[in-house]
This record gives structure tokens, sequence and C-alpha cells, in this order.
């Protein structure tokens, strides 16, 4: 692990990622406002693009209106400017057979006027001369109807006005000649409820209308409307223009009946409205999953962070374990033997990480024998490990049995299998006798001990068998007798296998080194050699196991 | 120290060199398991440029003859090296991987 982090409890949680947290609502809140608005936004102006397109549409149609209005207009003031034209030419004396003649076609049920009447002014004398159709509504004694019919004289054009007798409502006309003297008077019935039908082909078929007489559009100047009156006036989009009609003016306004545009124009800010809203709700829906994506990938990154953390601590707390077993394995300590110096020691390669398989045993057999084991078991790892335990206590089953050196490994070798155990072992196995020095061994693999104090250092010879696990194989006996005081010294390959150098090279070194220290106790003398030759960067983990032999005294 | 190189040659034979430790070893025995499938007869393994073997690449070379062995085929090396014959002298295996120049 590295130094420069600091290494958490297992079950302490990683840091989170610094920065600002987004939460997932609020992104899909900002989202949603931010979508609303230019929705609205762009809802708003496409409906104020229809209207006005609208506005344009019914402009042009009001127009068209004001246009048919004025026809119509005209065709009202055209028989009685026509009646005056033909009194004043015809019958200046005072005949009314022109008056009967134009206004008789125009006057009746059906037809334009409800009633018509001619009048003579003569000095201040103001006369109904002759009535056609149904009488008057505005009575012709009436005071006011005199003042309204003298001021058609200072009128050049048609005089209008509004009259309202009980339930019926009139249009009164009067045109009048100062010259001769003559006065027309017509009065042009419009319903009580002021509404007129449309015809379908008409100008107005588009629109709805009301007709005010002036310029106020108001209950009282209404004239005609295809409307409810009780609605007006228009709301929403509306148009008026102004007719000129006789002495005073109509005002139509009007309202469009249905889109007037296309359906497509007025359909848009609603369709954008709604395709805005579901982009809008499906944008926050996104951006919400995705500011819960990135929250769990961050997760995900802290939970890793963690984990790796953890398996670094699981790691150094498993390498720890496994020291702890490989030395639980190990004796700790050796069992006095009468006539015997037992010392041993195992030492972890630098590697470290991968814990081996080495290992030393001494075990008393019966009053006067002794057994004793060095085993190697190749690569590294809790397997190694556990084939280790497997040939110690196997091992050790078959020599307190009674089973000697040779027989041991041989049975052994039946037992270990490189194929399924993933592990081949060496093992040096030695039975010896307290009384009298003398040791029988075997070797599966394994490298000779090296026997001090009998003439110069040297290794026993013993011919290796294979080592357990590379098949059943027969092991030969190597037997010879330690003088008092002599010392057998026993170890794994870890000590003398140095790379890019003889193996050789490495045994005569050892050997070397324990002739040079030899007179010491056994424990110093494990001690040393292993200081001496043990390599600091050594790769491989070394047991050693030295024996001397006091001799009975 | 020397690259570790395995090569199969065209006629089948696995040219092996440098030093065979357990760093290395899963790359011989991939190349012998592969040789292995189409070998009609013995695998030879040429160990004239391995100049060090230790425990674990000991225990692949069992092995693999091991796994030869069980679909009756052979497993040899060539041109052992003194000091590698040494440690298969050492270890017992000069029985399983005998010098080819004593026979």
């Amino acid at each position: 692990m590295g130094a420069e982090a600091e290494p958490p409890g297992p079950s302490q949680p990683a840091a989170r990622p610094a920065g600002p947290r987004r939460h997932p609502g609020r992104v899909a809140a900002a989202i949603t406002l931010v979508g609303l608005v230019l929705t609205a936004g762009s809802t708003l102006a496409t409906a104020r693009i229809d209207r006005t397109t609208e506005q344009r549409l019914l402009d042009g149609q009001t127009r068209q209106a004001a246009t048919v209005l004025s026809t119509a207009i005209m065709v009202i003031e055209l028989p009685l400017q026509s009646t005056l034209a033909a009194q004043r030419a015809s019958a200046p004396a005072g005949s009314t057979a022109p008056f009967e003649q134009v206004m008789g076609a125009q006057v009746g049920a059906g037809k334009m006027f409800q009633t018509a009447s001619l009048w003579r002014r003569q000095g201040a004398d103001l006369r109904l001369v002759a009535t056609l159709g149904d009488p008057p509504a505005l009575s012709p004694k009436a005071a006011s109807t005199l003042t309204y019919l003298r001021h058609a004289f200072d009128t050049k054009t048609t005089t209008v006005r509004l009259v309202t007798v009980g339930s019926r409502s009139e249009v009164a006309y009067a045109h009048a000649d100062p010259t001769s003297g003559w006065l027309v008077y017509a009065e042009r019935e419009i319903p009580a409820n002021r509404r007129a039908p449309v015809d379908r082909d008409s100008a107005f078929s588009q629109i709805h209308y009301a007709i005010y007489l002036g310029r106020h559009t108001t209950a009282d100047t209404l004239s005609t409307t295809d409307v409810d009156p009780r609605t007006l006036p228009f709301h929403g989009v509306r148009s008026s223009q102004t007719v000129p009609f006789g002495d005073t003016s109509l005002t139509l306004t009007t309202t469009p009946r249905s889109r007037l545009g296309s359906d497509l124009s007025g359909a848009l800010p609603w369709l954008l409205l709604g395709g805005g809203l579901l982009l809008t709700l499906a944008a926050a829906r996104v951006g919400q999953r995705l500011t819960r994506d990135r929250e769990s990938a961050e997760h995900d990154a802290a939970t890793i962070t963690t984990l790796y953390q953890q398996t670094e601590t699981l790691y150094d707390q498993q390498r720890e374990l496994f020291v702890r077993l490989q030395r639980a394995l190990l004796p700790s300590a050796n069992p006095e033997l009468p006539h015997l110096e037992v010392a041993a020691e195992y030492a972890a390669g630098a590697r470290g990480l991968d814990i081996g398989g080495d290992w030393f045993s001494v075990i008393e057999l019966d009053g006067e024998r002794f057994g004793f084991v060095v085993g190697d078991v190749s690569g590294r790892g809790v397997d190694a490990v556990a084939v280790m335990a497997r040939a110690r206590f196997t091992i050790r089953a078959y020599l307190t049995d009674g089973d000697d050196p040779v027989t041991v490994l041989e049975k052994c070798s039946q037992q270990f299998d490189i194929l399924t155990d993933g592990h081949m072992t060496t093992a040096l196995v030695g039975v010896g006798s307290w009384r009298t020095g003398e040791v029988t061994l075997a070797s599966a693999g394994h490298p000779p001990p090296v026997l001090l104090g009998d003439g110069p250092p040297h290794f026993v010879e013993v011919t290796p068998g294979r080592p357990l696990g590379a098949g059943v194989a027969p092991y030969p006996v190597s037997t010879f007798t330690m003088p008092a005081g002599a010392t057998l010294f026993c170890f794994t390959d870890g000590l003398v296998e140095r790379r890019g150098e003889d193996i050789d090279t490495g045994l005569t070194r050892l050997a070397d080194v324990l002739a040079r220290a030899a007179e010491r106790p056994v424990g110093d003398l494990v001690a040393h050699v292993l200081a001496t030759l043990r390599h600091e960067d050594a790769p491989d983990d070394i047991a050693t196991l030295a024996i001397r032999w006091t001799g009975e005294s | 120290m020397d690259d570790f190189v395995v090569e199969t040659r065209a006629d089948g034979v696995i040219v092996v060199s440098g030093e065979l430790d357990i760093a290395t070893v899963d790359e011989l025995s991939a190349a012998a398991r592969a040789a292995l499938e189409t070998t009609a007869s013995t695998l030879v393994l040429d160990f004239g440029g391995v100049t060090f073997v230790d425990s674990t690449g000991l225990g692949a070379l069992v092995r693999l003859r091991k796994e030869a062995e069980h679909r009756g085929l052979g497993l040899r090396l060539d041109g052992v090296r003194p000091e590698v014959r040494r440690v298969l002298d050492l270890t017992g295996l000069s029985e399983i991987f005998p010098d080819q120049a004593e026979l």
C-alpha cells in the first residue's frame, strides 16, 4: 500500500469526491423551469403572430363588409334622391305623382321601407302632403318631428335618425331639397332584437358584426347585429370601420365567426405548448436520470476506492495470517532430548508477500531414537503452506508409527501428486539414535545436510529420490554414525541458491561458513549462518536445523 | 540478467533460454501445453539457453512431464547446462529428466 494513502479501516467509508453535489430532483426542477419558460415564450410569440394574422385578416374582411354596407346605404338613399329629383323637375307646383311613382315600388311588406311620406315647405310652414305604406312611427304632429325635418333642409345629404316607438324600431330617413321645398321621409324597420340574418355567401358570412348609428358603439345606437345584443360589445380579435351615412355615419364592428387564418396557424401555439411541455418533461426525466447515473458512477468510484483500500487491508491481514500460520506450523520449542542440542530457525523470504513452504521438525520417537525432517514445498502462497502442513504431519505420522526414512518417503510418494496438489515437496527425513549417534537418512530431492565435527565439514552422501508429488519412486538409504560432539546441519535451498551462480558454489560457501563457526553453540551457529548467508534480497525463505550429538557421557 | 525467451520451432521443439523461475514459469507452461496438443510422441524442450531453474521451475517441469504422460506422450530436456543438470541431480529429478548425452 502506497505511503501517500492513509489506510482506512475496512468499514470506514471512503471520502466522497469533492465538489458540489447535484440532487437529481433539483436538476429536474431546473430543467423543468427552463423548459416551461421556453415553452411559454414560444407559445406566446406564436400566439401573438397568429393573433396578428387574424387581426389582419379580420380588418380586410371588415373593410370588405364596410364597402358592402356603403353600397347598401346608396341603395337606400337612391329612391329618396330620385323622388326629390322627380318632384323638383316634374311637379314643382304640388303634384305627388312622382313621389308615389318612385317610392311606391319601395314601400310595403318585405320592401325596403315600411312607410314613406312627402312633405312640402312653403315659407315657415311644413306640411305633410302624401303618405305611402304604414303610418310612420314618428308622429307627423310631434314638435320633435318638425324640428328634425326642418333640420333636413339645412343638410345636403340624407339625415338619419334611429326611432323607437313602443316595440317598433325604425331607421328614419329625411332628405330635403331647400330650393323646391320638397322633403322625402321614409322609415325602414329594424327588428326589435336588432338581429339580422346573414347570407352565407355575403361579405358578412365569416364575421359577426354589429352596426351602430353614429360613432358611438352603445346599446342605444345599435342598429343591427347578427349576435345576441347582450353579448356586445365584441371581445378578443375585433375590428371596426366607419361608413358615412347621410348626415351621420355607421360604425361597423366585427369579430371573426371562426378562425380566419389557417388552422395550423391557430393550432401552432397549442402544438408548441403541448410539445414544449412534453419535451420539458422528457428533458427533466433525462436530466434526472443523467444526474442519478453520474451520482451512481461517482458512488461506484468511491466504492471501488474503498474496496481497493479494503483489499489492501485484507491483503495485509492475510499476509500476517500466513506468516502466523507458517510459524504456528513450525515447532515453537524443540523437544528436550537426551544428549542432543537442537537449534532451528525459519527466515521468511525478502519478498514476503507470498509465503513459502519451508519447514523443520524434530520429534522423539521412543526411548532411544529421534526423528527429524527438513522440507521445502515448491512455489508460494497459502496452497504451498497447506501442502507443507500435510507433508509435515504425514511424515511425522509415519515416523511415529516406526517407519524408517526410506519407508516414510516411499509411502509419502504415493500420497502426493503435483497435478492435484499444485506443488512439489522436497524433504530430508532422518532417524537417529542418541545412544549410538547412528543416523539413517533419505532424501526426496532435498539438498544433503552438512556434517560438522568429523574432520572438515562435508556433505553427507545421500542419493536423492524424486521430490514428493513427482511420482512414486524408491528412495536410497544413507546411514552414518556421528562422532560425539558432531553437528548435523540441515537446510533448505534458499540458503545456498543464488541466481547466476552454480549451486555448488553456494554449497561450498555454506561449508566454509560452517567450518569457521563449528565450535559455536548450535543456537549461535544457526543464527550466525543465517546472518552471514542470508541475502538481504533473497527471494526464497529458508529453514535451518542443527542437531548436535554430545555423546553418551 | 538474460531475458527469458520461449520459442516453439517449426519442428515442434520448444527452445527455452534465460532463467526459469516463479516469474517466467507460466510462459513455458503455456507454450508446452499448446505444443502437447499437437505433438505425436515426445515433446522436446531445448534447455541449452537455460541458466537457472528455481524450485517453482522444477515443479513446473515435473508437472508438464506428468501431463505428457497422461496423454501417453513423453517430455525430454535437451542440451541441459551443467549447472542446471547439477540442480536436477540434487533434487532427484535426473531420473525423470536423464542426461541425453549419457544415453
